[in-house]
Order: C-alpha cells, then structure tokens, then sequence
C-alpha cells in the first residue's frame, strides 16, 4: 500500500430547522393553522463509492460497509455523505475508518447546502389562499 | 359416508337378496320364545336352509358393481390397456367385451353429436364471430380494455361488475413491492367512475359542501384544488349527515377556467361501489339548492328527466343523443360485430346525464369513457416520459382552407393553441430532469397532447432508466419552479374535457392492422413512420399522486402517476408502457400499496360505509366457507382460542360495550369523588357526565362511527406517543392538552360511539393477520417488556370448549334415535341439552330454550354460535378492536398491522398506563395463543 487512500469526507451540512420563514415574511406563521409537511430531500445520482449516511441503520453496519468499499470494493476513495442529524456521524465514520487505517487515509471535508422544500399546508382550505412552500437552507 | 360411495354401495347391492331369512312358522317362534331351543323341528329346519341356499346361488351368479368382462378376471390378469384393445383378454371373453365395446361406443358417438352442433373452432375464432363472443361475455361483467391482455396473464376475478385481474399467475409479489420503492408498477384502474358535474362554480360549491366537512381536511373549495392545478381527495358523507353516513372516498378534479366563462366542470372519481350512491347524493344536493329544502326525494327522479331531446340546446345534450343514436344503430346492425368500446353494456335507454332546472348543473356520468393508468414508483415519469412523445404540430400549408375530420388540424391552426401546446411540452421536457416522482407537489395535473405511442414502440422490451446528464442552468431554475410550485394553471388544461375531442379520437384511432401496413410500407425496416398520420394525437391528463403522506417513516413512498386517456386508446397506450420494463399489479397489489402507505383501502377499510360493510359481510361468507372445507379435526378451534369471530369485526357491538364499560367506570368515579372532597374539576366533569348520560339515556342507540375529524386525530395521536422515551424528540406539535382524565371525558363526549384508525408496528417478530385482535397489556405484561426472550410473550390461557359435551349430547342422542345420517361437522343443537356452565351466553340461551329450539340453528364445530358474549371481556385482555389489513411490512423490516380501535377502550389503555411505555398495546392473531406486543401509531 504505497499510496494513501483518501476519503472524502464531504458533509453536506443543514441547519437544524429554525422556525424562521424565509419564504414569505408578510404572513404571520401560525403553527394552528398550517400543517408542516416535509418534503424528501432531493436525491442525486449516486455512485459506487458514494456512502449516505441516516440514523436509521445501525452505526457498526454503516461503518463495516464503508470498510468493506475500501478494502474489498477496490476504490481508492469514498465519500461519505451525511446531512442534518446524520452529519455527527459521518463525522464519526470517517474518523473511525481514519483510526483503524493506521494512517493511511487522510479526511478531506466539504460542506455544502441543500435546498429542502416544505409543504405548508392551510388547515382551512377555503378561508386561507395559497398553501405556501418554503425553501429552507 | 359421501355421496358416491354410497351410490356405489347401492349398485352393488342391487341385485342382492336384501333378507335371506326363511319365514319362520309359527311353531318355531313359540318355541323360541319359550326359551327352548332343545327341540328342532326337521322339516321347518331343511326348507330354511335350503331357501338360503337357493338365495346365495341367485347372487353368486349374478354379477355385481361393475358389469366390465375383465371383472372376471383375477387381479394379476388384467391390464388397462383390455378394456379398447380386446385381444389382450382371453378368448373366451372376447365376444362378451367386444359387444359391450359396441354399446360403449354407440353412446359414446351420441353425445359426440350432439356437441359437434357449435361451430368449427376456426370459425368461432373467426374475428367478427369472435368479437360478437366477447360482447356476450362481457354484457354481465364489463371487460376493461386491457381485459385480454390481463386474462391471459392474471388470475381474473368478477368484481364490482367488471372483470378485474387480482394477481399475476407468475410469482412476483416481492418484485412488485420492489418496483414500487424504485422503478414502477403499472394498474389499470379504468373500473373507477368519473361523474361529470358541469355548472357555476358558486352553485356547484354550494351544493357540494352539503356532502363534505372542512373538519376532515380540504374540501372540494380547497384553493389549490379549484383552480384546476390540483388533484383533490375527500370522504364524502350523505347530505347533511357529517359526521354519521359517510358514503366513500372520491378523488375529484377541476378543469381550469377558461376566459369569458363561468361555467366549471369537475370530475369526481369513485369506486364503482359507491358511484349508485353518489349519483342519488348528487342529484339531492344540486336539486336542492334552489327548491324548498327538504325535498322529498321520490320527487326528484319526476323533476330531473334524463336529458330529452327539447332540452338539446345546450352542447352537452346534443353530443349525449347523438351518443345514443349511434350504440342504437349499431345494435341494429347486428351480425357484423364492432368491439363495444366503453361501457356499451349499458342499455342505451339507461339515463346518463341529468339536468337541474333551478341550478343549470348538469350531471354526467362517464363511466369507463375515460381510461385511467396507474404509475406507481419513483421513477414513474421517467417510463411516462420515455412512452410519451409531445404531438408534433402539423403545418400542411396547403390544406389550411380545408376543414379536417381529425380534431388536431383544426387545433393547430389556432395560435393560441399551439403556444399552449408548447408551453405544455416545455413542462414535459422538464418532467425527465426530476430525479425522482416524489420531488413535485402532490396532486399536480399536467395536460398535454401526445402521438401515437405506438409509433415509437421499441422492439424490444426495454427497461427504462434515468438518463443521467447535467442539465444546464436555465432548466434547473425552471425545474425548481416546478418542484416548489408544481405545474402553472394554464397548463393543466388538457382538451380531453372536451366530449367532442374525445369522440373524434376515439373514432379516428388507426387499427393495429393499418399500422402494421404502413410499417410494412417502410423503406427501411424497423424505422419511425416519418409523417406522423394525422389520426395520431391524442389528449391526455397526467396527474401526480401522493405517496405515503402521514407518519415520519418512509415518507412519500409510492408516489406516481395517473395517465388518463379517451377510451379506446387504452391497449394503444398499454403495451408500449408494458415495453419500457414496468410491472404490472392487480387488486391484490393496490391493496398492498394502501397498505404500505398506512391509508385505509376503499372497501375494505370503511366499515362505516355501505359499500365497506357489503365487503365484510362478502368476506365473512367467504372465509367461513372456506373454513368449512376442512375436516373439524384439522382446522382451528376457535373456541379454544378465545376468538369469538375470527371472519369478521362486530364493531357496533365492541363500541357499544365500550359505551357501557365508559359509564360503569364514571359511576365508580362519581361515587369516589362524592366520598372525597368535591373538586371543581370533578363537578365540571360530572356535570358533563350527567349531561352526556342524558344524551345517552335519550338519544336511540346510534351507529358507530370513523373518527376523521382532523383536530381530534391530531390530539389523539399526541397522547399516543410515549412522552418520556428516549431517541423521540418532543415534537413541535406536541399538543396543549396533557392526558388526564377531564380531557378525556370532553374527548369522549364528542366522540362517543368512534372508532379511530391506527397502524400497530410489532416490536418483535410475529405477522399479524387479518382480524388479529388489538388488546391493551396488563401491568404484569409491561414488566414482561424488558426481557427479550419471546417465551416471555404473555399468552392466553386455552379456553373450554363448553359446545364440545353438547355436541357430544347431541350425537348420542342421534345414534339412540337411529335417525338419519347427521352430516358430521352440522349438528343441530336445542338449547335443552345445554349442560349448566359457567358461561353467560349459554345460560342466557339456555333460559329461552325455545327460541333456540325453533331456529335450531347450526353450529359449525369450533366457531361461537352467533349470539356473541361479551367480546371486550371475553379473553384475558381487554379487546379494543381488530386488524383489517395485517402483514409482514417490507418497507419497515417489521410486522404491521392496519385496523380499528375504538376510541373509548384506547383512551381508557392510555389513562392507565404509565408513560414511558404509553402507547403499546397487544395483538393476537386468531389462530394463536401468543400476544406480541405492539407500538400503536395514529397518524394525520
């Protein structure tokens, strides 16, 4: 192993949802009123080495997963991808796979923002317009 | 014994001497019965025997059972192959076998004759004979366009008045439920009616906000929805009657405005078994508006004629007729048969539009005019997209003067159309950058024009994918747009609302056989028809639903896409999708669909409907027969298990004994509270006990009810939640109102006689069944929680099966009084031999013997006889409801189950236990002992 692998650590990073309404100011948010409902964030095409990280699956299998990619799948790098709750543990992914490597991985993080779209729905259809969305960053 | 055995017994014993006894004479008898049998008359004794004898000859030589030759042959002589091929029997039978063969043969021939009366299988298959034999088949059971295509793919079941495919005859369920969660799965839901309401806006809303209540969600005036940009869902009640007579669920969809009129249309989708009634709802409400309002409703059949000829004025009326003159005179035509295209079944004098006079709406039904596509899938729009093509314009320069037969042309020469042609394809285009079907908002319709599909028909089965290439900036922004505000309203026009469009496509559609011609006339084999034929354009409607919309996990799951497509086009469209890879469900898959999105399915899961009632009771039936099939010994005592109906839920009965558990508890605590010092709370609640027991007293006892107000859900919901467990953060909704018992007792008497609809996920592993019953844990059960062992499962002791010593009883009898053979698993039983037992139910009928005397009703061995006993009380935990849809969850890893609970019982649970573990409830299949416990979920 002459060459380092290197992971590409690039946790895409949301902030924790803030009940502040960038969208449309004018009107007065009444959490009564509106049902929140949140959209999937967009998914992107994906490859091999690319790893997404949730809080659903278990940590060790998620973890064995991306050990598996850098020693049997043969690639060179993988990019582990984590966002909002998750981003802790692509962090902690990462580190751990860079403890067990003895050195021979380096990080590199990237962080980035992801448009999430909610749907804002009027509990009363007929009084209330348009149910609005929102872009959240 | 069984039918053919004793049949076979009785031939046999044909030609037997039944009795060989010599009449005795007299001497003999006394002799006998003086009990001396020392002295034995010679002659008497001679002339008995020999009549015996005489007997035995006469049968020995006749033959019995079977009167073949080779029965006279020992058993290792004879061979299959003797009984057409006499020359493998001995010599000296084969005249004998060679004249039975003769005879056989004879009758034989005859039969054959007789059947040979139908035509020669070419000529029945010939294609107008054929055709004529599929307009038979279909005139009871409506066929689907796909019908053929289905039939020989699908195990097929008559349902609702249609043929409809239930399940592949391939294994396939779990690629299914996998082209749901990635690819797609195609249904053809055409068996859904569309109505056509056609007015005012402001009367049409007037009159249907009598059917809806804003307490259940958006109604029909919802704004997104009335612009037309939306497709729409409410649960429709009967007039007035919120919240008791619902009537079913519909989808329902508004053409956008166009300028300069006022008049709307909207279609109202429903399931054909509630289309009776909602039509007769429909036409109430939009009589009523303007009449006095209680109409009598024998009167307004009198007062809305179906649409005659003098009130043809309007466009509507006069395509109707027309319509009808030409089914009639393709009846006339008789032998050269047309494939009946929509619901030709109909007879032609069955009234299909009705009219108002004092509101000008006008209804119409357009029952299978409309052909409707089910896309079920993330990557839905990716087939719609590759399948679909937009229309190309023509321009023929030349023959603009000339008026064309085909809709299009005339269309194109329009520029405003075209411009909307245009925009509407931009937006199609954009359609394939989405990644996934999910993105849009849900409900968005798209209109659009489209070719022939059939064109672009690969000619191979491809699977189709996403093409994964960059887009540029300017189609992200308008993607974008489209993800946040889904398709303009201009653009959800779509000129299928037109009735005239819709006919001149239908009837100008190209035949599979000219286009195979026109292949065949291609230079280069195999390539693309270049001028398009101008018959190739069709309308079409697209429109998004919804995936899983309530709870947190698997959020949007099956999101898709509905085609809908004038009718006659829907094999057209069919086959090409069928190319792009897709797989094709039946009911059973849509079933599994609802069911994964945690919504009820229409009819199984509305036992408050007619329509979901008719189902149960079909169901119950069903399953019981199939119950009987098996021998007593080999099926499920149910009896034993404690499952007093496992075919089908008494729900009227478990609401009503919550009822009564609710008050006997309210009694208890007045009594306490009137011992203890007096609260206020205590006064107030007891002021709304008597209130409510006033009610209780007065009111007649009423139906039960779904919960499906919105607001009662939302707090519902919260309360089921445990409040202090970890890994749950405190969501932002978390209701005002803490559970205790005043809110419970003013939840209560709003929602006296509800039930609620909830998903039970099983924490360990178990698959719940259909009508599993949901019972709520003891406090020694919660304790078992901890321990991870499924020994540790709390069980239901076995119960006595106290009809067992009846039946017992009753068979002895039977076997005394020597009386016909009683069928084995029927045994009638009379409330007199009722052993005295511990049970109420049996003393209660025990007490009126005569009732149960006169009825003598059947009871099939290891299910209750029908007057239940208490069903709450009955097990060892309390039942709070049943399963309708139970199973093993692919997309949660888990057993889960769908049903009811009534309101009363979980509210009570939920006040006794403690909060970390509030919210876990028992479940318990009917053909087991085992309780597995269960995290309940109600989710808004």
């Amino acid at each position: 192993m002459t060459e380092p692998r290197i992971p590409r650590i690039s946790s895409i990073l949301q902030t924790a949802p803030v009940h502040t309404d960038s969208g449309s100011p004018a009107v007065e948010m009444d959490p009564v009123e509106y049902t929140l409902r949140k959209r999937l964030p967009r998914k992107l095409p994906k490859r091999r080495n690319d790893v997404y990280v949730n809080m659903k699956t278990d940590f060790r299998a998620q973890l064995a997963r991306c050990q598996k990619l850098l020693e049997g799948g043969g690639h060179r790098e993988i990019c582990v991808h984590g966002l909002g709750l998750a981003i802790n543990r692509a962090i902690n992914i990462a580190l751990q796979l860079q403890a067990s490597s003895q050195g021979a991985l380096q990080l590199a993080a990237n962080t980035s923002t992801v448009e999430l779209v909610d749907d804002l729905e009027p509990e009363d259809p007929e009084e209330a317009g348009e149910p609005m969305t929102r872009t959240r960053n | 014994m069984s039918a053919a055995k004793s049949k076979m017994r009785e031939k046999k014993m044909r030609n037997q001497p039944i009795s060989v006894q010599y009449p005795a004479s007299q001497d003999v008898e006394s002799n006998t019965q003086n009990g001396q049998n020392t002295s034995v008359t010679a002659g008497a004794f001679a002339r008995a025997r020999a009549a015996e004898v005489s007997t035995m000859l006469k049968a020995v030589t006749k033959t019995t059972g079977s009167c073949h030759v080779f029965g006279a042959l020992p058993k290792h002589m004879r061979r299959r192959a003797m009984s057409h091929n006499t020359k493998r029997l001995p010599r000296r039978l084969r005249d004998v076998a060679n004249r039975m063969r003769e005879k056989s043969l004879q009758t034989g021939s005859k039969k054959k004759k007789e059947q040979a009366k139908s035509k020669s299988r070419r000529a029945r298959r010939r294609h107008g004979n054929l055709l004529l034999e599929f307009n038979r088949r279909q005139r009871k059971n409506v066929w689907l366009e796909t019908h053929i295509w289905h039939a020989k793919r699908f195990h097929m079941v008559k349902k609702w008045g249609y043929c409809l495919g239930d399940r592949p005859t391939y294994k396939c369920y779990r690629p299914c439920y996998r082209a749901m969660s990635t690819h797609c799965l195609l249904q053809d839901l055409s068996y859904y009616c569309c109505i056509e309401l056609h007015g005012e806006e402001d009367k049409l809303l007037v009159s249907l906000s009598q059917l809806t209540n804003k307490e259940t969600g958006p109604t029909f005036a919802a704004a997104v929805c009335i612009s037309g940009r939306r497709q729409g869902s409410v649960v429709v009640y009967r007039a007035g009657k919120y919240p008791s007579q619902p009537v079913g669920p519909v989808t329902f969809l508004w053409r956008p405005r166009m300028q300069g009129s006022t008049q709307r249309q909207l279609w109202i989708w429903a399931h054909p078994t509630i289309k009776q009634d909602l039509l007769t709802e429909l036409q109430i409400v939009c009589q009523c508006e303007a009449v006095v309002a209680p109409v009598v409703p024998v009167v307004i059949p009198a007062e809305v004629p179906p649409l005659p000829e003098p009130e043809s004025t309007s466009a509507k009326a006069t395509q109707i007729p027309r319509m009808k003159r030409k089914r009639n005179c393709k009846d006339a035509r008789g032998p050269p048969a047309k494939k009946i295209l929509g619901d030709g079944t109909r007879s032609p004098t069955t009234p299909i539009t009705w009219k108002s006079s004092s509101t000008g709406i006008v209804i119409n039904d357009l029952t299978m005019e409309i052909v409707r596509y089910r896309l079920i899938g993330p990557q839905s729009h990716y087939v719609l997209a590759e399948t679909l093509e937009a229309a190309t314009v023509c321009n023929e320069n030349g023959n603009k003067s000339q008026p064309s037969s085909f809709w299009w042309p005339e269309h194109c020469k329009d520029e405003s159309n075209m411009n909307l042609h245009q925009q509407q394809a931009e937006v199609f285009h954009i359609l394939k950058e989405i990644y996934s079907a999910a993105e849009l908002p849900s409900g968005t319709v798209l209109g659009l024009t489209v070719d022939d599909p059939r064109l672009t028909l690969p000619t191979k089965k491809v699977k189709a994918l996403p093409c994964l290439k960059q887009a540029q900036e300017s189609d992200e922004e308008k993607s974008r747009e489209l993800m946040l505000r889904g398709v303009p309203e201009h653009c959800c026009q779509s000129f299928l609302w037109d009735q005239s469009v819709r006919d001149n496509v239908t009837d100008n559609k190209i035949s599979e056989q000219a286009l195979n011609r026109m292949r065949n006339e291609v230079l280069v084999p195999g390539s693309r028809l270049s001028p398009t034929p101008l018959q190739g354009r069709v309308p079409i409607l697209l429109v998004h639903q919804p995936g899983k919309q309530v709870g947190h996990e698997m959020s949007s799951w099956g999101a898709g896409w509905d085609l809908l497509l004038p009718k006659g086009w829907g094999m057209a469209f069919w086959v090409p999708l069928v190319y792009r890879g897709v797989r094709i469900g039946g009911l059973n898959m849509s079933l599994k669909h609802s069911q994964n999105k945690g919504i009820p399915h229409f009819p199984h899961d509305y036992p408050d409907c007619p329509a979901g009632t008719r189902f149960q009771e079909e169901q119950e039936t069903e399953l019981l027969d199939k119950y009987k099939r098996r021998p007593p010994a080999k099926r499920t005592n149910y009896i034993k298990h404690g499952c007093l109906a496992p075919f089908r839920c008494p729900w009227q009965q478990l609401v009503e004994e919550w009822e009564l558990i609710t008050k006997e508890g309210r009694e208890e605590r007045k009594g306490e509270g009137q011992t203890h010092n007096k609260t206020d709370a205590d006064t107030v609640m007891e002021e709304e006990m008597t209130s409510h027991l006033d009610i209780f007293v007065t009111e007649p006892q009423s139906c039960f009810t779904v919960l499906r107000n919105r607001k009662s859900l939302r707090l519902i919901s919260g309360w089921c939640r445990p409040t202090t467990s970890k890994g749950q953060r405190p969501c932002r909704t978390e209701n005002a109102t803490p559970l205790d018992s005043i809110a419970v007792a003013s939840f209560l008497t709003e929602h006296r006689m509800s039930l609620v609809w909830v998903r039970l996920s099983l924490l360990s592993k178990g698959k719940p069944e259909l009508n599993s019953m949901v019972c709520a844990p003891l406090a020694e059960d919660l304790q078992l929680l901890g321990k991870k062992s499924d020994s540790h499962s709390p069980q239901e002791p076995p119960h006595r099966n106290h009809f067992k010593s009846r039946v017992k009883q009753r068979k002895k009898g039977s076997e005394k009084a020597a009386t016909s053979s009683v069928s084995s698993d029927r045994i009638e039983v009379r409330g007199s031999d009722l052993p005295s037992t511990s049970e109420p139910d049996l003393t209660t009928s025990a007490k009126d013997p005569k009732s149960s005397c006169q009825s003598s009703t059947d009871v099939i061995l290891g299910l209750w006889p029908d007057p239940l006993p208490s069903i709450t009380a009955h097990c060892s935990r309390v039942t709070l409801g049943w399963v309708t849809q139970g199973d093993f969850s692919l997309s949660a890893g888990c057993g889960e189950a769908l049903g009811f609970v009534s309101v009363a019982g979980l509210l009570n649970t939920l006040l006794n236990q403690p909060r970390e573990h509030r919210g876990l409830l028992l479940l318990r299949n009917p053909n087991s002992l085992h309780y597995r416990f269960a995290k309940i979920n109600i989710e808004v």
